[in-house]
């Protein structure tokens, strides 16, 4: 178990590693745009110049990326060009917005999940599955930006119950948080739902649930006991996976609603050319991305008893 | 026997242009607008050009609507959906929506109102010479900064040095070209170039409230050019604390100071506190929100049909039809000279065939770019960047469309098997952008021109803004047409993106500058427009209208056509 989980973290390190690679070389080497990015479009030639050489843009390639993976190491991710202030002044509260946003969305949206998929895999073609399926397919396929639009426009611009933005300017107000988080719940929970229904039926019909069933244990014993368990090896990779997504998917949602959270600061420092954001909001999506494959993986190993280590 | 720099003046007269335009007014050769305009540039005051208006003209609309004449109520907290951008330094801003936030707390020498007349603010008179080449600004006496210290020459001096200072990056320095002389100087690579630096002398302090600047060459709209945005006056320590009047909201004269500033978020603006005398008419609201929604443009009018905002910096063009219907809200539009030039830069081929450019303007249609990409709200232009809703506009011949005449001029500039060419375009100020570069596509296509559209994302679009040749730029409105052409189109001026270099159109935009008399100014506007037409260097279909929405229960409240956040008579009817 330990090689592995050492495994795990060096496959994370090394992806990190090369991540950063092509990011710097991406996003970092174009020096010209940077002053003039940093300094304003009527900056001089010359202070252009002086302050390329004050941040070490003359020096060698190596050099500049070594200080610059130190730098990062630190915590230094350089000063945003548009907010003009270190970019984990901003990127850490924006982070731990989109963390709210996530947190609720996953407390209402896994249980839901959960509980409608392995409801429609018990039974599998009974009514109930069907009402669950087709409910799951239709909300899936409607795509976010289409779903916010819609539903600003009963909620906000119909009945006028809620609020049209989720900026806080205000400070946090539970309102605001409700159709950001109906949003990404209708649109994430039928693909969990489907996964748990297709993982549930599938252990229903196992030999080791029909003995037993014909064993004569009782019927929620059987569920309780013996399929969930089983059942749940593959939505639980597949909510480990719903972190990845929920930090690119909620830069629809972010931007739609004015919140002030992670997806939309990646996006607005993209639309501005806020370079080192760009940088710093990449290696964490990358981070993240990786990390929670990494727990999905060892996870996934705990759960499933078909692989032990001895 | 020739007359001395301020004669008029040391004699106690008027300038000797004002009693002729007088006499137009009366006659009726010289419409309201104009008349005050033209005085108050050349010293009048206000209350003097006003009220000699309203003594000899009894048919004309008051300017003050029903909504601003009613009882005003003081107090209230007003909140507006605008980017909230970082806003350090005004003197180099490039978004209006970076004033708009500090123009609460700095002011300006002179203010231009939505009627495009320009009154004495933080100056309370000017003075011009009579050849237009001198400028006396008298400070209004007991302004005070938020710091306690009071608004003196000092401050203006260092002002004005400071924006024609290369190093401080402001685009003032296009503004005030004639204080600007050429000298030698090296770029980076050490070869000789020519860079522009103030004269010496051009800013003199007279006394402790009399400010005197000189030009190499008349200029008419000096005062109006202090009203432009970067032009903020700010305390004399400003540089030497960190240039940040973020940090530093007490370095201005404003009624406001800045209590809570988050970039990408929030703006909360007070009224000062702290036995702070405002110098001029209290404002009516206490506290001034920005509420920064993002780029999005369907947020901000969300927020405001939510209640959560009481107005928007802009209401974009798609949701006009959304917003019209909203019970409660109220869309306000003004015509402006904003608009949306397609500039060519004519150095490289196929550009620096004149025909090739003269072709592409006579394929282009620019009545159905105006109706089909902005739903014909607005003026159609005649591709010389001047509109008609500004005073010094002159009427040029019209130049039909001709996509016949357009297939000869390719023809013969050797295309006539088709041409191949690019316009970037991006967005920077809505889909209307990329829709008119559409239009222009199909137009263009008629006479043989295959035109691809690169839609880029407005932060790259501004990285290639002057470098491309063909691009479409928004500009926004400035009250007179000179004063667009001076930043855009002078030779060798930051924002001259077409790269345009005309030694006559340069002379005759210096002349028109300087010319008082309409007549005489139209004249050679005539010929100031007729160049930039015949050089072909843009296609600029028209200028456009900007909307805005707002609650009912915000009253007072204008459209500047720059959309200037001028609130000092707005309230809040709660």
């Amino acid at each position: 178990m330990m090689i592995l989980i050492s495994k795990r973290i060096g496959f994370l390190v090394l992806t990190m590693l090369v991540v950063s690679v092509l990011l710097f070389l991406l996003l970092e080497y174009s020096p010209g745009s940077v002053a003039t990015k940093v300094l304003g479009p009527y900056s001089s030639e010359e202070s252009r110049e002086l302050w390329l050489e004050r941040h070490g843009y003359f020096e060698p390639l190596w050099w500049r990326y070594g200080a610059w993976l130190g730098n990062f190491m630190s915590g230094e991710f350089g000063d945003s060009v548009r907010f003009k202030v270190p970019v984990s002044e901003i990127l850490w509260p924006r982070l731990w917005n989109t963390a709210i946003l996530g947190f609720w969305t996953f407390a209402i949206m896994i249980p839901l999940s959960l509980i409608l998929g392995v409801l429609a895999g018990m039974r599998e073609g009974s009514k109930l599955d069907r009402i669950i399926s087709v409910s799951s397919i239709i909300t899936t396929s409607i795509p976010e930006f289409a779903s916010t639009v819609l539903l600003s426009a009963i909620f906000v611009f119909g009945l006028k119950w809620l609020p049209g933005t989720s900026s806080m300017s205000s400070g946090f107000e539970v309102k605001q948080m409700i159709l950001p988080v109906m949003v990404l719940i209708i649109y994430d929970f039928g693909y969990v739902a489907r996964m748990t229904r297709a993982s549930m039926a599938e252990v229903m019909t196992s030999h080791y649930i029909r003995s037993a069933v014909l064993k004569g244990l009782p019927y929620r014993q059987v569920i309780l006991k013996h399929a969930l368990r089983n059942a749940l090896i593959a939505p639980f990779t597949v909510i480990m996976l719903q972190i990845n997504w929920l930090l690119s998917g909620v830069i629809v949602v972010e931007f739609f609603f004015a919140y002030k959270g992670f997806g939309a600061l990646l996006l607005e420092a993209s639309l501005n050319q806020d370079l080192y954001v760009i940088e710093a909001c990449a290696m964490v999506a990358v981070f993240v991305a990786v990390a929670s494959q990494t727990i999905a993986d060892i996870g996934y190993t705990y759960l499933n008893p078909r692989i032990r280590f001895s | 026997m020739a007359k001395t720099k301020m004669d008029h003046e040391k004699q106690g007269r008027d300038h000797p242009r004002i009693p002729d335009l007088k006499n137009k007014f009366l006659k009726g050769e010289l419409d309201r607008r104009e008349f005050l305009r033209t005085t108050t540039l050349l010293g009048l005051t206000a209350a003097a050009a006003y009220s000699f208006v309203d003594t000899f003209s009894t048919d004309l609309p008051d300017l003050i609507s029903s909504a601003e004449a009613a009882t005003p109520k003081k107090g209230g907290t007003i909140r507006a959906a605008m980017q909230v951008q970082d806003m350090s330094d005004p003197a180099t801003y490039d978004w209006v929506e970076k004033s708009n936030v500090s123009r609460q707390m700095v002011e300006y020498l002179t203010i231009t109102g939505a009627d495009n007349v320009t009154r004495p603010y933080l100056a309370e008179k000017w003075v011009p010479s009579d050849d237009l080449k001198t400028w006396t600004f008298h400070l209004r006496k007991g302004v005070m900064f938020g710091n306690g210290e009071e608004l003196t020459a000092d401050d203006v001096i260092f002002n004005i040095k400071r924006w024609l200072d290369p190093n401080t990056g402001s685009s003032m320095v296009g503004m005030l070209n004639t204080m600007l002389k050429a000298e030698d100087g090296k770029d980076k690579d050490g070869k000789p170039i020519k860079v522009k630096r103030m004269i010496e002398g051009s800013a003199e302090k007279v006394d402790k409230y009399t400010v005197r600047i000189r030009l190499s060459s008349p200029d008419l709209s000096i005062p109006e050019k202090m009203y432009h945005y970067p032009a903020a006056i700010v305390h004399r320590s400003f540089a030497e604390k960190g240039a940040n009047i973020a940090q530093n909201p007490d370095l201005g004269t404003g009624p406001y100071t800045l209590t809570e500033y988050k970039v990408g978020e929030k703006a909360v603006l007070k009224r000062r506190g702290g036995g702070f005398k405002y110098w001029g008419e209290d404002p009516l609201l206490d506290e001034i929100h920005y509420i920064d929604t993002g780029q999005d443009a369907a947020a901000s009018l969300a927020a405001l049909a939510s209640g959560q905002v009481d107005t928007i910096y802009t209401l974009d063009l798609t949701l006009l039809g959304a917003a019209q219907t909203m019970p409660g809200i109220k869309v306000h539009e003004v015509t402006t000279a904003q608009t949306g030039v397609m500039r060519i830069q004519s150095g490289k081929a196929p550009y620096n065939d004149i025909r090739v450019r003269q072709a592409m303007q006579l394929a282009a249609d620019n009545e159905q770019m105006l109706k089909t990409a902005h739903q014909g709200r607005g003026q159609v232009a005649e591709n010389h960047h001047v509109c008609a809703c500004q005073p010094d506009y002159a009427p040029l011949p019209k130049i039909k469309r001709n996509v016949g005449k357009a297939k000869q001029l390719l023809a013969d500039a050797g295309h006539g098997g088709g041409l191949n060419i690019t316009c970037n375009v991006g967005n920077t100020n809505g889909q209307w952008e990329t829709d008119q570069v559409v239009v222009l596509k199909q137009n263009l296509a008629e006479a043989g021109i295959n035109l691809n559209v690169n839609v880029m994302p407005a932060a790259q679009y501004w990285e290639v803004w002057d470098k491309a040749d063909f691009s479409l730029t928004v500009w926004t409105h400035r009250p007179l047409g000179t004063m667009l052409l001076g930043v855009a189109y002078r030779t060798g001026v930051p924002w001259n993106e077409a790269k345009y270099a005309s030694k006559e159109f340069d002379d005759l935009l210096t002349q028109a500058e300087s010319t008082v008399d309409m007549d005489e100014r139209h004249k050679v506007m005539a010929k100031v427009e007729k160049r930039i037409q015949d050089d072909a260097i843009m296609i600029q279909p028209y200028f456009r209208s900007v909307m805005t929405a707002a609650s009912d229960k915000v009253k007072g409240l204008g459209v500047h056509p720059t959309n200037y956040h001028q609130w000092n008579k707005v309230w809040i009817d709660s």
